[in-house]
């Protein structure tokens, strides 16, 4: 149990919509499903008409994309109204998202832009995390993401600043170790020596995805199984103290759902071995 | 005139066609270039002091055309990394936001990037996304204003280019659209032909009714089919896209067909509707066969939701 007192749900799986009808046929055995939160918002159609029969058979969990919480915009109330009608819907067991801000000025750029890791930052991030908190709840968990640039004016590593912003908003990380390992190419440090400075009783999920590979940076597009470098770091993490449930996302090119449920299954692999403290 | 009953199509597979979001690149985008890393280390009074003002030239330099150049001044804001310059990984955000809205517009609108071609509607939804940034946390609507660039930029097919993104447009609207009471066949059977004459017959949330200049449902059906549909001649035509349940179909109408919906969609009574069909009929034939197939389609609309209940008395 971490320190926001969020179960360990064991190994799920990103719900996708290719993989609606196999999973409302079969009801195959997964621990969970991760929805993208705004792929159920602005819709009363059918994906919503999906999803209430999913949640009815399985915990679900939501990772937002848009919550924009590094923006300099003010917070979109709609949207933070909308998440939460969502969570109460699906009765959500938590609430994530990006350490990101997706655009200002009101134009979104729906991408997850890094933030410049300051105290002008953390003390801006830190206190919108506080207010959607209020706002929720609920304790929500903001997930460190792929990378491609640094910025000249940070004085923080990302490491450095998640666990300062985890301790100032008390709230919790989503630790995508993909995303550690993509970053660390990309930006030259070493993932191993990022993972020993997470605050473990703060990590509430992990993510594992594929990414590719470019003979100068590494694109985190969650496409193929994941590479064994990235179980290793999974790996790493649960030797640290990691005790969350995993999630793997598979977004590009998604084969069938028992091909992908096995591969998240591999998770379990991966978190023997730092039980057995095999070599990583 | 009135042609046979158009036969309704089903869009099942359509609605796998839902616009997902994922919290990752486009597996598509365009890699970077390999340049020398910067090494250029600039004093911090370079560089935008706030974070608001970091924000706004990032999001300037990621949001500009494709063909606007290299990311000039880069270094002020972003590092150099141990492969790439600070311009070429900047690049990567650009190529990905660029990448992301086609990949969107794209699934909103295969079929009119078919019969534009691949490069072509590349180029159209740059400009779109230029001229319509989003400003929403969702991309479920960053594409609604795809039909009115298409007119004004859509080239010497823009006409039967319009037509088929809002065909295209109202199957997503369908899909999204909530959940509403529409009048059932109980009902409509449990009033006397005096009421009808002043029924009033408001469209249910899951239908539209749109009007075209070309043969544009024929052109999206042969399109799904995995034909080759070439652009087809000038010729008036109207489709109704409908959902039952949660499945959405489209149904070519006759010229009296959309003629009676439009009339009973805008707020006429039953007995206007048809008093303007008979108006408008082009000959005794076809106004015999529109008087003889009413009851008919009326019991087609109402099984596929097409009216949300009936109102007698007044609006």
């Amino acid at each position: 149990m971490n320190r926001l007192g969020l179960p360990n749900l064991g190994v799920g799986v990103g719900l996708r919509t290719v993989h609606y009808a196999h999973i409302l046929e079969t009801t195959p055995d997964v621990d969970w499903f991760e929805i993208i939160s705004e792929n159920y918002m602005q819709t009363q159609g059918r994906p919503l008409h999906i999803l209430d029969q999913i949640a009815e058979r399985y915990p679900v969990v939501m990772h937002g994309v848009s919550l924009s919480i590094g923006s300099t915009d003010p917070l979109d109330r709609e949207y933070l109204r909308e998440l939460k009608a969502l969570r109460d819907r699906v009765g959500a067991r938590w609430v994530s998202d990006h350490l990101c801000w997706t655009g200002v000025a009101g134009k979104n750029t729906h991408d997850l832009l890094p933030t410049p890791f300051t105290d002008e930052s953390l003390r801006h991030i830190a206190a919108r995390v506080r207010e959607i908190q209020d706002f929720l709840g609920a304790r929500i968990a903001l997930e460190n993401p792929s990378s491609y640039v640094e910025y000249t004016s940070s004085t923080m590593r990302e490491h450095e600043f998640l666990a300062a912003l985890a301790f100032e908003a008390d709230c919790g990380i989503l630790l995508d170790v993909n995303n550690v390992y993509v970053s660390a190419f990309n930006h030259g440090f070493d993932a191993r020596e990022y993972l020993a400075k997470i605050p473990y009783d703060r990590v509430v999920q992990v993510h594992v995805a594929g990414h590719t590979r470019h003979d100068t940076h590494i694109i985190d597009t969650h496409v193929g199984p994941v590479e064994d470098d990235v179980w290793e770091l999974l790996t790493d993490a649960y030797r640290r103290g990691c005790t969350a449930p995993v999630l793997l996302e598979w977004d590009a090119e998604i084969p069938s759902f028992d091909v992908v449920h096995a591969e998240a299954l591999r998770a379990n692999v991966a978190i023997g071995k730092s039980a057995r403290g095999d070599a990583a | 005139m009135i042609d046979r009953k158009p036969e309704p199509k089903i869009d099942a597979a359509f609605e796998l066609r839902l616009r997902e979001r994922a919290s990752a690149m486009p597996a598509g985008m365009k890699p970077a270039r390999a340049r020398p890393p910067t090494v250029t280390r600039r004093s911090a009074t370079d560089a935008p002091a706030l974070l608001r003002d970091v924000q706004t030239w990032v999001s300037d330099a990621v949001t500009r055309p494709l063909e606007d150049g290299d990311t000039r001044d880069a270094e002020r804001v972003v590092t150099g990394g141990p492969h790439l310059s600070a311009t070429d990984r900047l690049d990567l955000y650009r190529w990905g936001y660029h990448a992301r809205l086609v990949e969107c517009l794209a699934d909103d609108y295969p079929a009119v990037r078919h019969a534009l071609g691949e490069d072509a509607f590349d180029t159209l939804c740059h400009g779109y996304a230029a001229a319509y940034p989003s400003r929403s946390p969702s991309l479920n609507s960053f594409g609604r204003h795809m039909a009115a660039h298409v007119r004004a930029n859509g080239g010497a097919h823009a006409d039967f280019l319009e037509g088929l993104a809002r065909l295209e447009w109202a199957l997503g609207e369908t899909i999204h659209a909530p959940p509403a009471p529409v009048l059932a066949l109980d009902e409509l059977q449990s009033f006397g032909e005096a009421e009808w004459a002043v029924a009033r017959l408001p469209a249910s949330e899951t239908v539209r009714v749109l009007r075209f200049d070309h043969a544009v449902n024929r052109y999206f059906q042969a399109f799904r089919d995995g034909d080759a549909p070439t652009i087809p001649e000038p010729q008036p035509t109207a489709t109704a896209i409908y959902r039952r349940g949660f499945t959405v179909w489209r149904m070519d109408l006759t010229p009296a067909m959309s003629g009676l919906l439009a009339s009973l969609f805008a707020g006429a009574t039953l007995g206007e509707a048809l008093s303007a069909i008979v108006a408008h009929a082009e000959d005794a034939n076809a106004l015999a066969e529109a008087e003889r197939n009413v009851m008919v389609w009326f019991r087609e609309w109402v099984a596929g939701g097409f009216f949300a209940r009936v109102e007698l008395g007044g609006r």
